[in-house]
């Protein structure tokens, strides 16, 4: 069975995740049997200038060229920049396939909603950060991370936007998350991060629906693999969240540039 | 094809900020047959909040004295607790084989005074102690658990200041294993590492030795899968491997 990874992150632009060099990243993923890799360098705190955002794509797509098979890029972007939306259009040119947010805005704000509509007229997936702090230092480190109510918000905006709310497994409250995503049936949920809580990919499936949920692992590799495979799925849930769905979204994209 | 496996972080119970899975001790011996897990070192999660923990040891001990075969019980302690030496005794006559302690619930340090002397009362009977470094992640955790991370720190001087103890460390990441002596009685469970992209499996195993480690899942907690393909994976020596998945906690347990 194929494995696409929606999540995932190479080393580059200063940022390093714990690895010596990319090669890494395609050994693990040969080990675990995961065919590509959708991969960003997104800055984790502040708010960047644009020469750092504009390094950290270039960054990605070196890797893309070292690995044409394997990874696939997301174009990072601060919302709010002016050269935002000319940064989009390199960062398509040079073979991206979405745009990945972080936590500057809130995917709600009103300075995200030209992104989403590019990403409507691009047909292209929009990854962003995402948790629910269950704690005051969670949220003071992050104020600006987004819930899954600033997801529906946003859905209910742009219901023709591909969303993507990041790594249920990394950010906060889970059971919270995929309660109030109920309330938005655009939104896709990445299974990535660290959490490996029981019953959690279940949950996620039994609420939203296999249709809508990603597998990806967010350099949390074994975890990543081990979360999908272990969940009490059919053959065809646990194929849709390996590889199909996220491959819809790519075909949409493919269709549309075309 | 790595030996039996022996899993160092089983938990049976409930927990009072989210529902799990079928916590029963029959639930826990069918998740360990349908992944070939022949043992398991297992302790009650219903007991953590308890302010008197003895009731949860009781139970635990009638849920598992038909499965000794297959579960190795260990009780768990509050030595804030008045009676803990009662309690300890208890312990012993229902068949437990060493402790369990969550100093981040029960506010104290596992260097204080008191822990020491439990410490040293369980070593006394020959039994182990294992700690977990946390139960929930804290980005997860609900508000009213406030329960800190034991930090690496305290884990070292703990167990400098006790290197003849056999001590388990479990749920831990972050670990320096050179700061441990290296002549101390110890494993870590694999349950937060990984033998892929960070590697961190492989960087404990250089700087503490090959038999630090032990297979641990965190079951019903976590998903037992991640752990048992992170043993699978990891590219070192079949003889590593086989003391990872039993010897290496086997031999603190005097398991055969």
């Amino acid at each position: 069975m194929r494995r696409i990874d929606c999540h995932m992150h190479v080393r580059g632009a200063d940022v390093n995740w714990g690895w010596d060099h990319n090669d890494r990243i395609i050994e693990a993923a040969d080990a675990l049997g995961i065919d590509q890799l959708a991969v960003s360098i997104p800055v984790m705190r502040g708010m960047p200038e644009y020469a750092t955002i504009r390094r950290c794509n270039d960054d990605v797509i070196a890797a893309m060229k070292q690995y044409p098979d394997r990874l696939l890029g997301y174009c990072y972007i601060v919302p709010g920049h002016s050269e935002s939306q000319d940064e989009i259009s390199r960062c398509f040119d040079a073979g991206m396939i979405g745009i990945k947010l972080y936590n500057q805005y809130k995917i709600c704000d009103p300075v995200v909603y030209p992104v989403l509509e590019r990403a409507i007229e691009e047909a292209a997936p929009v990854l962003e950060h995402a948790g629910r702090p269950t704690t005051r230092d969670f949220h003071d480190q992050q104020p600006n991370i987004s819930d899954a109510s600033h997801f529906v918000e946003a859905a209910t905006r742009y219901p023709e936007c591909m969303l993507i709310e990041a790594h249920i497994g990394g950010g906060g409250d889970w059971e919270w998350s995929i309660k109030q995503l109920r309330k938005a049936p655009s939104v896709y949920l990445d299974t990535s991060g660290s959490i490996i809580d029981d019953g959690m990919v279940e949950m996620c499936v039994r609420e939203l629906g296999a249709d809508r949920i990603l597998f990806a692992t967010d350099m949390t590799m074994e975890g990543g693999v081990g979360k999908i495979l272990g969940a009490e799925l059919t053959q065809a849930q646990q194929e849709k969240i390996f590889w199909r769905n996220f491959q819809s979204m790519l075909d949409r994209r493919k269709g549309a540039s075309s | 094809m790595t030996a039996p496996l022996l899993d160092i972080n089983t938990w049976v119970g409930a927990w009072p900020f989210r529902q799990l899975r079928d916590g029963s001790v029959s639930g826990l011996l069918k998740r360990m047959d349908k992944h070939g897990i022949e043992r398991a070192v297992v302790g009650s999660l219903t007991g953590v909040l308890y302010r008197n923990v003895q009731p949860a040891n009781d139970e635990l001990a009638k849920q598992t004295r038909r499965h000794t075969d297959r579960l190795v019980p260990f009780a768990l302690m509050n030595p804030l607790d008045p009676s803990w030496d009662d309690d300890l005794k208890r312990c012993q006559d229902l068949g437990f084989k060493g402790l369990r302690l969550v100093p981040q619930y029960h506010e104290y340090k596992l260097t204080d005074p008191a822990a020491l002397d439990l410490i040293d009362e369980g070593a006394d009977l020959g039994w182990c102690v294992q700690v977990p470094q946390r139960i929930e992640d804290r980005r997860t955790r609900h508000p009213w658990d406030v329960a800190r991370d034991i930090a690496p720190a305290e884990f070292v001087e703990a167990i400098k200041s006790r290197p003849k103890v056999g001590w388990m460390l479990l749920n831990a990441l972050g670990l320096n294993g050179s700061r441990f002596p290296a002549k101390a009685r110890y494993v870590v469970d694999i349950s937060r590492m990984t033998s892929v992209l960070q590697r961190n499996m492989q960087s404990f195993l250089d700087d503490a030795g090959p038999d630090r480690l032990a297979f641990g899942t965190g079951m019903n907690w976590s998903m037992p899968e991640p752990t048992l393909l992170k043993l699978e994976l990891l590219d070192r020596p079949k003889k590593v491997k086989d003391g990872i998945a039993w010897r290496n906690a086997a031999k603190l347990l005097k398991l055969p």
